[in-house]
């Protein structure tokens, strides 16, 4: 009688879909809008772009915009330091983040309870609140254009990532460790060559999150960091490519706005696994 | 036995040694938290009794009282962005979660093939970096050559809106934060859907329940506490929004002019509470007012948050009740 009943129930079910299709396929193509219209523009001859009605498709794919976009103005330095810094950054994040997490996790101590409660009041705060009045006394005491900043942001490990690790070392099986102890190994060789090599999806969903915050990052970077070592973002947000008579030329600053968000989906491609399994960690569990 | 000596022993235990690795673990966070936090806020709060103008050296601040707070009573910007902030935060809110909401209903349904395409897709906006965003949703509002306005005139002939106007410029930045919070709340809430158990639908459905009641009897009971959250943490950012305005109102690539940084004063429509007190610091020199906004507005944002957790159980179903 249920087969039968949940038979049916498919079938009236899978009438019902096409609809639900069509919405979802319209849905995904209107989502898509801004991101064709970016490639679109990023394509498109100058003249192009300035006639009226403007054109979807271009007539011709002028991949030379992505040329010009790397040749005529310094793309390829803004984009190395912006690689040099998110990684510099992520790889730091990383490790303090999944040692303390490892430590909330595993390891007891007299107050750490209350340790962890301030742990989670301090994912709640807003970086401006406490950035502002930071970037006044790293500037007083030097460490602006530099990327110091980073580092120590990095070694200082981040709330959410403690709290992302914990999570995960919290159901890790403990047989591994125990076996080491055993052996007589030190807790922290104990964390390294044996915890941190199989928590390889924490580590690689909290390594994508920091390094697409600083790849993204455009107000601390703006703040801190001169021209020659600042970062795409910044870089992106001024007008760098100009013609003859100095007015900036469209499509070529498209190009290279399309050549500042590919590598993130393409990170998002290869990870995508971890970085929606973090997102609904932090959903589900905050 | 002596004091030194029961130290001692209790270092050379297992607990003793294993605490001691704890605060060893967690001595980076610790002191980043202690310095990085607890200090600046320290710093901060001076900041707010002096006369720092960003350019002085620290021999010449000095401490004037209450001059900044004075301020708050005399500035007449305030209730214009407070109330661009609210406006902000009470549209883009509930109009972001119905979309991730309704996005994940429709994706949950029994049978919908290619539900991981879907979703892969749905949240690709929500990787794209904040600056290409807003670059990329200025073209397309572009008055002259952007592609709303050429399919509007597809129904009006000669549609030609200035989208940077400031009654339209709203708009613009309520669509583009919809648009880049939609896949990550999407997500989200679908996690939370799939959460539910099925027979509990199907139990409802036995017992006659069509569709819409089984959704709102059961579904959205249970998906509260999700709904809840992230109505908190939409609330928390909206209100402290500064970037999007600041990018949306400069001219950024291609519009010639000004360029985007932090002594911009974005349009008046979008003009933001925090855009605000960061105005007031590097544009006018007011460090310690501009410290004291800010301070405002975190407090305020918690305390809303606060007060909306407390409220909560009168609304939010938490299955262990």
């Amino acid at each position: 009688m249920e087969a039968n009943t949940r038979r049916v129930d498919a079938q009236v079910g899978r009438r019902n879909n096409w609809i639900v299709y069509v919405v979802l396929i319209a849905g995904v193509i209107f989502v898509f809008i801004p991101i064709i219209w970016l490639v679109s523009t990023s394509l498109k001859q100058e003249f192009q772009y300035n006639i009226y009605p403007p054109k979807l498709i271009p007539d011709v794919f002028v991949w030379e915009n992505y040329e010009k976009a790397l040749t005529m103005a310094p793309f390829l330095r803004y984009f190395k330091n912006s690689v040099v810094l998110s990684t510099l950054y992520a790889t730091l994040n990383v490790i303090s983040s999944s040692i303390a997490g490892y430590a909330f996790a595993r390891l007891h101590a007299p107050g750490k309870n209350a340790l962890f409660g301030i742990l989670i009041g301090t994912i709640m705060v807003p970086w401006v609140v406490l950035g502002i009045p930071q970037f006044i006394v790293f500037s007083k005491i030097g460490l602006v254009n530099s990327y110091w900043p980073w580092v120590i942001w990095g070694v200082s490990g981040s709330a959410w990532h403690i709290f992302l690790f914990r999570q995960f070392f919290m159901g890790f099986p403990r047989e591994l460790e125990e076996a080491a102890e055993v052996d007589g190994c030190t807790r922290l060789r104990i964390f390294l060559q044996i915890v941190l090599p199989n928590a390889l999806p924490v580590v690689a969903t909290s390594f994508i999150f920091s390094f697409q915050w600083v790849w993204g990052d455009w107000v601390t970077a703006l703040l801190y960091l001169n021209d020659n070592l600042t970062t795409l973002p910044v870089v992106l947000a001024g007008t760098i490519y100009v013609d003859s008579q100095v007015n900036a030329i469209v499509t070529i600053t498209m190009a290279a706005v399309v050549l500042y968000a590919l590598p993130l989906v393409i990170v998002f491609f290869i990870g995508q696994r971890y970085i929606l399994q973090g997102v609904v960690t932090s959903g589900l569990k905050g | 036995m002596t004091t030194r000596a029961s130290q001692r022993r209790w270092m050379d235990t297992r607990s003793g040694r294993e605490a001691a690795a704890f605060y060893l673990f967690i001595s980076p966070w610790l002191i980043g938290f202690l310095v990085l936090t607890i200090g600046i806020v320290i710093v901060g709060l001076l900041i707010t009794f002096s006369n720092y103008d960003g350019l002085m050296p620290l021999e010449q601040v000095k401490l004037w009282g209450l001059r900044n707070y004075e301020r708050l009573a005399t500035d007449s910007k305030l209730p214009n962005v407070l109330l661009n902030t609210l406006w902000f935060t009470l549209v883009a809110v509930p109009l972001g979660i119905t979309v991730q909401l309704g996005l994940a209903i429709l994706l949950n349904r029994k049978g919908l093939r290619g539900k991981g395409i879907f979703r892969t897709l749905f949240y690709i906006p929500s990787i794209m970096p904040l600056v290409a965003v807003v670059i990329a949703f200025q073209i397309l509002f572009d008055k002259n050559t952007g592609l709303v306005n050429a399919v509007l005139s597809l129904v009006v002939p000669g549609t030609a809106i200035n989208w940077r106007l400031g009654d339209n410029i709203r708009w613009v930045l309520i669509m583009l934060s919809v648009w880049a919070s939609l896949g990550s709340g999407m997500v989200i809430f679908l996690a939370g859907l799939q959460g539910i158990p099925q027979e509990l639908k199907e139990a409802a459905r036995i017992d006659g329940a069509n569709g819409l009641q089984v959704f709102r009897r059961i579904t959205l009971p249970l998906l509260s506490p999700v709904i809840f959250f992230q109505l908190i943490i939409g609330i928390i950012f909206s209100m402290q929004v500064l970037m999007q305005p600041l990018l949306l109102s400069a001219a950024t690539s291609g519009y010639g002019g000004r360029s985007a940084n932090l002594s911009l004063q974005p349009v008046a429509s979008i003009y933001m509470w925090n855009n605000h007190a960061v105005y007031e610091i590097f544009g006018n020199g007011r460090y310690g007012y501009g410290v004291i906004l800010l301070w405002i507005m975190f407090i305020f944002v918690a305390v809303l948050a606060f007060i909306i957790f407390r409220t909560s159980r009168y609304w939010v179903f938490y299955d262990n009740e």
